[in-house]
């Protein structure tokens, strides 16, 4: 649900030598496990008198099945609106009046939900943290008015972004089996239909300490906060662990079209999905390095290839980071005069220039040095810190994979990236969506 | 996600003192008797710099900072679309810095700057125009004097001009697709007119084809100055080595003729009725509207009080504004207000978004709500809230080095200083229910106010009638105006 903000957090550096690094060390991150499961991790940082509070809960639109699409985003919103000891409303009211604020995002993988605070509120935190975990009490009412606030988020999205209106569609066409296959705020109809059980079991299964990862960095101390977990998260019961997602996507075996019509939009955007690995198979860094190679910076292929040749006006990558095989995304916008087959061709020659003719050494380089800048400016807030650290920990299973992320990137040689280029970015492995004002017709 | 973040991007101005008005106005519903209560936030204080001048009048800003080995640079002209002859002049000239400088190509400054990892852009705004870089501490002197060479000895290729003119015109049509995006540009037309705070940054489509490199070149030269720039720097470095870079560097970048600042305090039009500018849409599917008028200046020594009262009417998720309209009713994913400021005026405005059929209930429920200012007026436990709010969330806005610099460059932009930082804190713990009242009734437009919708008039041009006089427009015409 919030594309582009997380992907630069998570794109994590290559640290040439110790000895370069100002920045965040291992040593610096402590953790320590509940009894229950939970896992914690703290990172002091005093340099501003706030902390922050990151929980990762292992759920995400993966999780759903038809019929329940989207829930998993809706009930992060629930998630505000009540619970034993701070009834609907009070959650935010009472962070607010502590000089705390919040928020939360969904992805298709994992659910996060973000506080930020004077340290000074630490506590308040635990509490109104501890109380939603343990004892939500979702009222009839507040789930009502939430699905009217849903369904607008949903509107506006389409509204306002021509990725989300073309990432739905092409989703939906790139995945037939897996549940990659609905977008994060699901299906309009389901929207208006699950029911107050379905949300009830839905909070049971999956907010158990066991299923979720704290992260807390900023002006705190470890032993504060081991005291205060101890005394607000520890006493929280945890539950079966959550039934597996098993289904494999089927192979692909030819390219797949969608097209989508929207009157206003001036130019064709087209987007191309090809499927990739989950983020733990070992070719994750060559695929993030080249998606970087492609659309990272004005010296970028994509960039020069497209944008400075006037084919395109805007050329974008993503690759978000996922628990099983997702996709790749490439997508341009059309410079007018323009045909979105040409964009398309222009698109595809330049990707596949790379699958035959490869990258130099000073083009790989060149990324990896962006990485490495991506890397430190993350860590340079305490936010950046806390969802860096966090995201390691559930993609890569330890957060200590951030430290080896460097040797990671580093390893990845030319001949790395024209192998994932030929492996993944091939016609039988894509899907093609093309958003434009008229549809070609069949004359 | 729960909710997006800086819908509406809200800068905090300066502060000079506080001054505490006895009101004779009594509250309704407002108990004399509440306690008010101070949340201890922790102190948050301006880190070290220096501010000093070169010879040639160029400030200089300098803040260490050595979390991690990057340098941040934020130069700023004091020259942007309020300065336009040719709409949109200003906006060209800066990104137009990018396109060549000093003998290197625009291909050159990509492919040095990309390498080293680093990033260089330029833009302008209504009142600045800014060259920022953020790089390797390392690599300090390959990019200050890049920042330099685009400053002082841009090469304004006719070529390359052209190709971004074209992008930029694309751009602009492209921009239209996403009413959010654009929306701002139609409220100050409607509000400033043909006053220079009208103006839109990114120029028209019909404007833009009429600009030319010898325009572009007589604009920089004109307004980049050094006399009228500063540059700040922050990050990991060791200032008087600093110094001496920057003294060889821009020492020799000389003055010309005496700038000409527009007079942006006079002749702002009065906003005698209500007005309602309709933006047809046809395939809209939800209606983006906001509604507001005339707001405060930076300097206003309200400023910061206004933030708080701000806060409690849409500034955080319990506002009354999204508590109505999202929480109670489920019109809208999120609703807010927020003062807009500039150098010698403003704008406040109410922003939201709902599906077409509720546009008449979503704005009448918005008014309804901004009235509860002036009917009711604000209760202690509320204010005491928001001040702690404001407190709490002050400091992340100033933790990284890009964010520091940014600040520099708005203090020499706007003319305040580091105590609009240093006395934050205190200027917003010293605010009064007296205080709050008197401000609603100062600066919060009540009447008269100017609306913008943009959706699908088919179904929406009855409800926009019922506000006031109505402007319509196609979206895809030219410009942000009739």
């Amino acid at each position: 649900m919030m594309r582009k903000i997380i992907a630069l957090c998570m794109s994590i550096g290559v640290l040439f030598t110790s000895a370069a690094t100002q920045a965040t060390q291992a040593e610096d991150i402590k953790s320590f496990t509940l009894d229950n499961g939970m896992k914690i991790m703290v990172l002091e940082d005093s340099s501003i008198p706030n902390a922050n509070m990151y929980l990762f809960w292992k759920v995400g639109s993966r999780n759903e099945v038809p019929g329940i699409t989207g829930i998993s985003h809706f009930f992060e919103h629930m998630m505000f609106n009540g619970s034993k000891k701070y009834g609907p409303k009070m959650f935010d009211r009472t962070m607010e009046a502590a000089g705390g604020a919040n928020n939360a995002y969904t992805t298709e993988n994992i659910t996060v939900y973000t506080d930020w605070f004077p340290s000074n509120a630490l506590e308040t935190m635990f509490d109104l943290e501890a109380d939603r975990i343990a004892n939500l009490d979702i009222n009839e009412k507040m789930v009502e008015s939430e699905r009217g606030v849903v369904a607008s988020e949903r509107t506006t999205g389409l509204e306002n972004s021509n990725w989300r209106t073309l990432q739905e569609e092409i989703k939906g066409a790139a995945f037939r089996a897996h549940p990659y296959s609905w977008s994060v705020i699901g299906h309009e109809s389901d929207i208006a239909a699950w029911t107050l059980d379905d949300l009830v079991q839905y909070h049971k299964t999956y907010y158990a300490p066991n299923n979720g990862v704290v992260v807390i960095a900023g002006d705190v101390k470890l032993n504060e906060v081991k005291a205060l977990a101890n005394k607000y998260f520890a006493p929280i019961p945890a539950q079966a662990p959550p039934r597996e997602v098993k289904t494999v996507e089927p192979l692909q075996k030819g390219e797949r079209r969608v097209y989508v019509q929207k009157a206003s939009v001036s130019t064709p955007n087209v987007m191309l999905a090809y499927h990739v690995p989950a983020t733990t198979s070992d070719d994750y860094y060559a695929l993030d390095l080249l998606s970087s190679i492609l659309t990272t910076g004005n010296s970028s292929r994509l960039y020069q290839g497209l944008v400075e040749k006037q084919v395109a006006i805007e050329v974008e990558t993503y690759m978000p980071m996922s628990f099983d095989p997702n996709l790749f995304y490439v997508m341009g916008v059309a410079n007018p005069g323009i045909t979105a087959l040409e964009l398309e061709k222009g698109m595809i020659a330049e990707i596949n220039r790379i699958a035959r003719e490869g990258v130099s050494q000073h083009e790989l380089e060149k990324v990896k040095n962006i990485k490495l800048m991506n890397f430190y400016r993350a860590m340079e807030t305490i936010n950046g810190k806390a969802n860096t650290v966090g995201t390691y920990e559930l993609y890569f299973g330890s957060y200590d994979k951030l430290f080896n992320a460097p040797e990671a990137y580093n390893k990845v040689t030319p001949e790395d990236i024209q192998r994932v280029a030929q492996t993944y970015l091939r016609r039988a492995n894509r899907t093609v969506a093309v958003l434009a004002a008229t549809e070609e017709s069949d004359e | 996600m729960k909710l997006f973040i800086n819908y509406i991007p809200q800068k905090l101005s300066r502060l000079a003192s506080v001054f505490v008005i006895a009101s004779a106005v009594g509250l309704a519903g407002c108990a004399a008797t509440q306690q008010s209560v101070s949340v201890d936030t922790g102190s948050f204080k301006m880190p070290a710099y220096e501010h000093y001048q070169l010879d040639n009048g160029l400030s200089v800003y300098l803040m260490p900072q050595k979390e991690v080995p990057l340098i941040t640079v934020n130069a700023v002209v004091r020259v942007g679309a309020v300065n336009d002859t040719t709409s949109g002049v200003a906006g060209m000239t800066a990104q137009s810095l990018l396109l060549g400088a000093n003998g290197k190509s625009k291909s050159d400054i990509e492919q040095m700057v990309d390498f080293l990892g680093a990033s260089i852009g330029a833009q302008a705004g209504k009142e600045g125009s800014y060259v920022g870089a953020d790089f390797m501490a390392k690599d300090v002197d390959k990019m200050l004097p890049l920042v330099r060479d685009l400053l002082v000895s841009p090469d304004f290729d006719a070529s390359e001009f052209d190709k971004l003119r074209q992008r930029e015109m694309a751009g602009l049509a492209q921009a239209k697709e996403s009413p959010r995006n654009v929306i701002g540009r139609y409220f100050d037309k409607l509000v400033f007119g043909q006053h220079p705070y009208g103006n839109p940054s990114s120029g028209t489509r019909t404007s833009l084809e009429e600009l030319n490199v010898s325009q572009l070149r007589a604009f920089h030269k004109s307004y980049y100055q050094p006399s009228n720039s500063s540059i700040a720097i922050v990050g990991d470095f060791e200032p008087a080595v600093m110094k001496t870079k920057l003294a060889s560097l821009f020492g020799t970048w000389s003055n010309g003729e005496a700038v000409q600042a527009p007079m942006l305090a006079k002749q702002q039009p009065t906003l005698d009725k209500s007005r309602v500018l309709l933006v047809n849409k046809g395939d809209a599917i939800e209606t983006t509207f906001l509604i507001g008028g005339k707001g405060v200046a930076r300097d206003n020594p309200d400023y910061v009080g206004l933030q708080v009262v701000n806060t409690i009417l849409g500034g955080r998720f319990t506002s009354w504004l999204n508590d109505e309209l999202r929480v109670n009713a489920g019109l809208t994913y999120g609703a807010r207000s927020g003062f807009t400021p500039y150098s010698k005026g403003g704008v406040f405005r109410i922003s939201t978004f709902t599906k077409s059929e509720t546009t008449k209930e979503a704005i009448d429920l918005a008014l309804k709500t901004y009235a509860r200012l002036w009917e009711k007026g604000i209760d202690q436990a509320t204010l005491d809230s928001a001040k702690a709010y404001v407190k709490g969330q002050f400091p992340p806005k100033f933790e990284t080095s890009g964010q520091m610099a940014e600040l520099l460059s708005d203090m020499y932009l706007y003319g305040f200083d580091d105590a609009f930082i240093n006395d934050f804190q205190k200027n917003v713990d010293g605010l009064t229910l007296a205080d709050t009242q008197r401000l609603i009734s100062t600066h919060f437009p009540q009447d008269k106010l100017q609306y913008v919708l943009i959706g699908n008039a088919a179904k929406i041009a009855d409800v926009a009638a019922q506000y006031g006089e109505v402007i319509q427009v196609e979206i895809d015409a030219i410009g942000f105006d009739q």
